[in-house]
């Protein structure tokens, strides 16, 4: 068994040690993880820390929040509720004020992802349309001052939709299609048997310009990250029996279609049909990926599709890329900073909070 | 530089700890690794080590069948035994997949061994190490041993299967080694167990929290094993040949093993368990738990003694309906209870995630 060194735990000589590498933001200081948390009671937040740990905020929610999207040039971000959440909720980043509570329309819920065009002018938020139960909508809001406004919807041409994402062009977006159709205040799948699942990429205006599937019906397409050349990457849940052998990561490179990711079988077996999130450090050309049901962190090479890491990290949930690798969360132990410019990976424990993150972070 | 690495965790546990008793977590945590993790791992390498002269005895002539069908079965429960003591090495790299198939509901084991023998009559083992982890593992040597189909007290079935057994015996033997040597090590998960902090655990609450999500993964994972058989997830009808050793018929005996190690867990060999951090105001939780343990493992005793076959429509149909309940009790109890009282966080993203 590898045998790493791993520095963690104890005190604020190693927290300053963890964080000896990580670049300093805009305003001067460590980067800012925004995440939903709950507490021990089960009550749901919106929070923000910075990366030395120390809390900028703590804002309770009425809803349970999915991932976070922070505006590209002001100091908000909204937090989006999961499925089949029917509030999301715009924060002041720099001290937690809810500027406002992003109802979503009648017949509509949220499915926990959103995001702001490049201009932070637009807001894209994939929802459904509980009238004709999983017809994945995308619904645009324009953001008026401290507020979004809604100002129409567009098809995201499949069932289920979830995590959305810009191509580089800043034009197109990716939408993960999960094809599984659920009822308003409902979990439930309508349609285990005729699953639909999709990666697709439309423009702007809604127009549809390319649809993939994977091969096996039952594999949910739920979350994705765009390297910089335009790589997708997918991760998936599969809905079948665990013994069966389904790709849960995927790749569409430019001009290729979606295909299965070589993760052996150790790794995919580990997985037990379920990864929950996936980031892409670009210049490293890495790819990192969640599954919390087997209590693994992994990290690949996007180009050789090497193994770098193979970490026990129970309950993994949020992932996101940093300047020197990765930080992830967990729902219950301590976040991980890991440094990957080095031959080894190195996780190194942060000083946040251990236990109750939800299944996303971001870091502003 | 891994050395002085560890000696700097030992270091500064010794410095945060002083020469105090260890607190009580610590304790719990340090003695349910050494006297009830460790040597279950220690039984299951024996008996798989076991099997590998089992194997050869049989395929030498020198053993009958049941001799050999004795010692599977007894690497069969102590492996069902680490059902809810699944920590460490033994949770990665697919190892545990590599022990035991389940579930197989398309029959994959009998259908990708005769596969593989008709591909390649003389599998090695580096054939086997390359090969799907269906064909690795005890259910495999439980297909050759005793499906109905295969007879191995006759020489016409130990030519085609006895090569494959021995490989996997071996494979057993090589496996359960190197996972029980990451119990023995000094370094290894045993010793993250005993003192905080350390490369896996912050303190002993991590620890414990861990001990803890462990053993109810396993309980979670014993109810499987029997709603699935029982029907729970096919609107109740059964389905014998999903039970995880139909063929030998020890799926009770496994899990009774299952729950002799949870209720381990739970109490530890001398009151040092699980039930040992409960407080006074935490009793009453902990008489509803022992009560619990007492009821399952009465339905499964009734059941056990019982000559009805198992899992069809009508025969002991009601019994185990009884069990599946009572087993089904016993995981709340911990996942919704002993959780909370002992603060600890379970699967928020994996049970609960999107």
């Amino acid at each position: 068994m590898q045998r790493r060194a791993f520095l963690g735990i104890g005190g604020s000589l190693l927290a300053t040690a963890a964080l000896g590498s990580w670049v300093i933001s805009r305003s001067g200081e460590q980067p800012l993880l925004l995440s939903a948390r709950d507490d021990k009671y089960g009550r749901h937040y919106a929070v923000g820390y910075r990366l030395d740990g120390r809390q900028q905020f703590s804002t309770p929610v009425a809803q349970r929040c999915h991932d976070v999207v922070a505006h590209p040039g002001l100091p908000l971000a909204l937090f989006v509720a999961r499925r089949p959440g029917t509030q999301s909720y715009l924060l002041d980043l720099r001290d937690g004020q809810l500027l406002q509570t992003l109802d979503s329309p009648p017949d509509r819920h949220f499915y926990g992802h959103a995001l702001f065009d490049q201009r932070g002018d637009w807001l894209y938020s994939t929802e459904n349309d509980t009238s004709d139960p999983g017809r994945g909508v995308i619904g645009v809001y324009q953001l008026q001052g401290q507020r979004l406004q809604r100002q129409s919807e567009l098809s995201s041409h499949g069932i289920g939709p979830h995590q959305l994402a810009w191509m580089p062009d800043g034009q197109t977006l990716v939408v993960a299609n999960g094809g599984i159709r659920t009822e308003a205040d409902s979990r439930t799948p309508l349609n285990p048997q005729a699953m639909e699942s999709s990666l697709v990429l439309l423009d702007r205006s809604g127009t549809l310009l390319s649809k993939d599937q994977l091969a096996q019906q039952l594999n949910s397409i739920r979350h994705l990250a765009v390297a910089s050349d335009g790589s997708i990457v997918t991760a998936q849940q599969y809905q079948g029996a665990l013994t069966d052998n389904a790709p849960l990561l995927a790749i569409k490179r430019p001009a290729q279609q979606l295909q299965p990711f070589a993760v052996a079988e150790a790794q995919r077996m580990t997985m037990q049909q379920y990864c929950a999130s996936v980031a892409i450090h670009n210049e490293l050309r890495l790819i990192a990926l969640s599954a919390p049901r087997g209590n693994r962190l992994f990290i690949w090479n996007m180009d050789s599709g090497q193994l770098r890491l193979d970490e026990h990290l129970p309950d993994c949930a949020g992932v996101a890329s940093t300047a020197d690798g990765f930080v992830a969360s967990s729902g219950v132990t301590g976040c991980r900073a890991y440094a990957c410019r080095g031959a080894n990976i190195e996780p190194q424990a942060l000083q946040l909070p251990a236990g109750l993150w939800d299944n996303h972070l971001r870091l502003s | 530089m891994l050395h002085s690495v560890r000696f700097s965790f030992l270091a500064l546990g010794l410095m945060l700890t002083g020469c105090s008793a260890p607190d009580p977590q610590t304790r719990a945590s340090s003695e349910l690794a050494s006297e009830v993790f460790r040597p279950a791992y220690a039984a299951w390498a024996v008996s798989s080590q076991q099997l590998t002269g089992s194997a050869e005895a049989l395929c030498g002539g020198s053993i009958e069948l049941t001799a050999a069908r004795q010692s599977l079965v007894n690497a069969q429960t102590s492996w069902a035994a680490l059902q809810p003591l699944q920590l460490g090495l033994i949770t990665e790299g697919n190892r545990s997949w590599r022990v035991q198939f389940w579930p197989d509901k398309k029959n994959l084991v009998g259908r990708q061994i005769e596969a593989l023998l008709n591909k390649n009559p003389q599998p090695s083992q580096e054939d086997l190490k390359k090969a799907s982890v269906v064909v690795q593992g005890l259910s495999a040597y439980e297909y050759l041993l005793f499906d109905p189909a295969i007879d191995l007290s006759q020489a016409d079935a130990k030519a085609r299967y006895c090569p494959l057994l021995e490989e996997i015996a071996q494979y057993q033997k090589l496996l359960a080694d190197e996972v029980f040597q990451d119990w023995e090590a000094a370094d290894g998960i045993a010793s993250q167990l005993e003192s905080f902090p350390n490369p896996r655990y912050a303190d002993a609450h991590a620890a414990i929290g861990d001990l803890l999500r462990t053993q109810i993964n396993g309980l979670d994972v014993m109810k499987k094993k029997l709603g699935t058989p029982l029907g729970v997830q096919s609107k109740g009808i059964p389905q014998p040949y999903q039970a995880d050793a139909w063929r030998s018929g020890e799926s009770l005996n496994n899990l009774a093993a299952g729950l002799a190690s949870a209720r381990l867990v739970w109490q530890g060999q001398a009151d040092n368990g699980l039930r040992s951090l409960l407080d006074a105001s935490q009793q009453p939780l902990a008489k509803q738990i022992d009560q619990a343990y007492a009821d399952t493992l009465q339905q499964l005793d009734i059941l056990r003694q019982s000559q009805t076959p198992l899992f069809t429509a009508d025969g002991s149909h009601t019994r185990l309906q009884a069990l599946y309940t009572s087993l089904d009790q016993l995981h709340r109890l911990h996942e919704r209870e002993l959780a909370k009282a002992l603060d600890v966080q379970l699967g928020f993203n994996a049970h609960d995630g999107d």
